[in-house]
């Protein structure tokens, strides 16, 4: 009986009786957050020039939303509440240190130049200086997930205007 | 200790010992025996003794306790491996002593007390293999170090292009490159998005779902592809894509495992 219970867990669950690709699922989650989001973006605001900052914002609320299983959306949901001029990620300011540092420690011992790039890499998962190394890990990979099918998702939404 | 815990434990047993038993090989069997002859007496008796001279750790509850096993047999592979000098017998006989008896301990019931703590906190049993220290904080970082290693090794498979490069450092800059790269694009569209939304058509919706769903373009090329995709090429929904099949693959890896919100039909559980 015992047995049959944890094969059964092994097995793949699907919350609808015809299967959905999870990877469905967290677009149409993503698209209805966002799409409504702009349209009120749209509305509300009066000026014809509407706000990079606040699309990036609801565009980042999106994500979060869509992905409320993970930590790290929780995290980003927190940041993106708390400030209300919405942080913007500094990507290209931390493509650049990463260069530099690859370049100064190419002596240093091995720990010390793994132990950097863990912490680069925590910075860039929101939340992810408040997690452990292993915890940090395994957010990472869904992490990057979805954003991968945020990026498909946004260029569908901006092809189809186009 | 009730009795639904215990039948879990005995059959976690016997869904492994018989590979346990594989795993030591004609050899190791045969050890097996002289280790129970060795000690003339039954093995039971001596689990209070060896557990307090092993080299066992708690760690936290791990929710897939094959993967502890694994890793015990896995240690014990290794070491058989090398050459053995009659100290390392000696550590090897009381190692092997205690990992069988720490797998049959579990399942007897006489010895409540080792097997109920087994049974909250999973002991991991690592063999120090030669040269290394056995005691408690090194252990411990070897376990840890292993685990990480396994999730850089998931980790791998979805970056793409982390194969070619071996060692942590040159993974780990592939993958900070990626997300990176990823967060510049999610910019630049959401850039593009803001220059385009007063011309947006709202029954986006039905053509987001219908929409293709075009192969992740970092699979395909080196670079960047910030060019809107041509929409003349249409494919079917059931297109196979890199980056979504590969998601299924997934369910497979550790890393899923860890989330304990109940609501995790969302990427399937293990």
């Amino acid at each position: 009986m015992e047995r049959q219970i944890i094969n059964k867990k092994k097995r793949v669950f699907s919350v609808e009786p015809n299967k959905i690709p999870p990877s469905e699922v967290f677009r149409r989650k993503y698209t209805s957050h966002l799409v409504p989001a702009l349209k009120k973006l749209n509305m509300n605001k009066n000026s014809p020039q509407i706000n990079q900052l606040s699309v990036k914002h609801e565009v980042d609320m999106a994500l979060a939303l869509s992905a409320q299983e993970f930590s790290w959306s929780r995290f980003l949901l927190q940041k993106l509440s708390s400030s209300n001029n919405p942080t913007t990620t500094s990507s290209s300011s931390n493509g650049i240190r990463i260069q530099e540092r690859s370049g100064k420690e190419g002596g240093g011992d091995e720990d010390g130049e793994t132990e950097e790039k863990l912490r680069e890499l925590q910075k860039l998962l929101p939340g992810g200086e408040e997690m452990n190394v292993e915890e940090m890990l395994s957010e990472i990979g869904n992490y990057i997930k979805c954003l991968e099918l945020q990026t498909i998702a946004l260029k569908s939404i901006v092809q189809d205007t186009t | 200790m009730d009795l639904t815990g215990l039948k879990w434990l005995q059959q976690q047993q016997q869904m492994v010992s018989p590979e346990f038993l594989q795993m030591l090989g004609s050899d190791g069997r045969e050890e097996l025996r002289r280790v129970e002859t060795y000690l003339g007496k039954n093995i039971f008796d001596t689990i209070d003794g060896c557990i307090s001279r092993t080299s066992s750790f708690q760690t936290e509850p791990v929710k897939n306790n094959e993967e502890n096993r694994a890793v015990a047999l896995l240690n014990k592979r290794k070491s058989e491996g090398k050459t053995e000098t009659r100290e390392k017998k000696k550590k090897k006989i009381k190692a092997e002593d205690e990992t069988e008896s720490s797998m049959k301990g579990k399942s007897n019931m006489s010895n409540t007390e080792t097997s109920s703590d087994i049974h909250k906190q999973d002991y991991i049993h690592v063999r120090a293999r030669r040269g290394e220290a056995t005691d408690r904080h090194s252990l411990a970082e070897r376990a840890r170090r292993e685990k990480i290693s396994k999730k850089m090794k998931c980790l791998q498979d979805i970056v793409p292009g982390c194969n070619k490069v071996t060692g942590k450092a040159g993974m780990l800059d592939e993958i900070i490159n990626y997300v990176q790269s990823l967060q510049q694009q999610v910019e630049f569209l959401s850039m593009k998005l803001s220059v385009l939304n007063p011309q947006l058509e709202f029954h986006i919706n039905e053509l987001s779902m219908m929409a293709d769903l075009r192969s992740f373009p970092l699979h395909q090329q080196g670079s960047l592809d910030y060019s809107v995709m041509n929409s003349n090429q249409t494919t079917s929904l059931v297109v196979k894509n890199d980056a979504f099949s590969s998601w299924d693959i997934h369910s497979q890896c550790p890393y899923n495992n860890l989330r304990t919100d109940p609501v995790s039909n969302f990427f399937s559980l293990k």
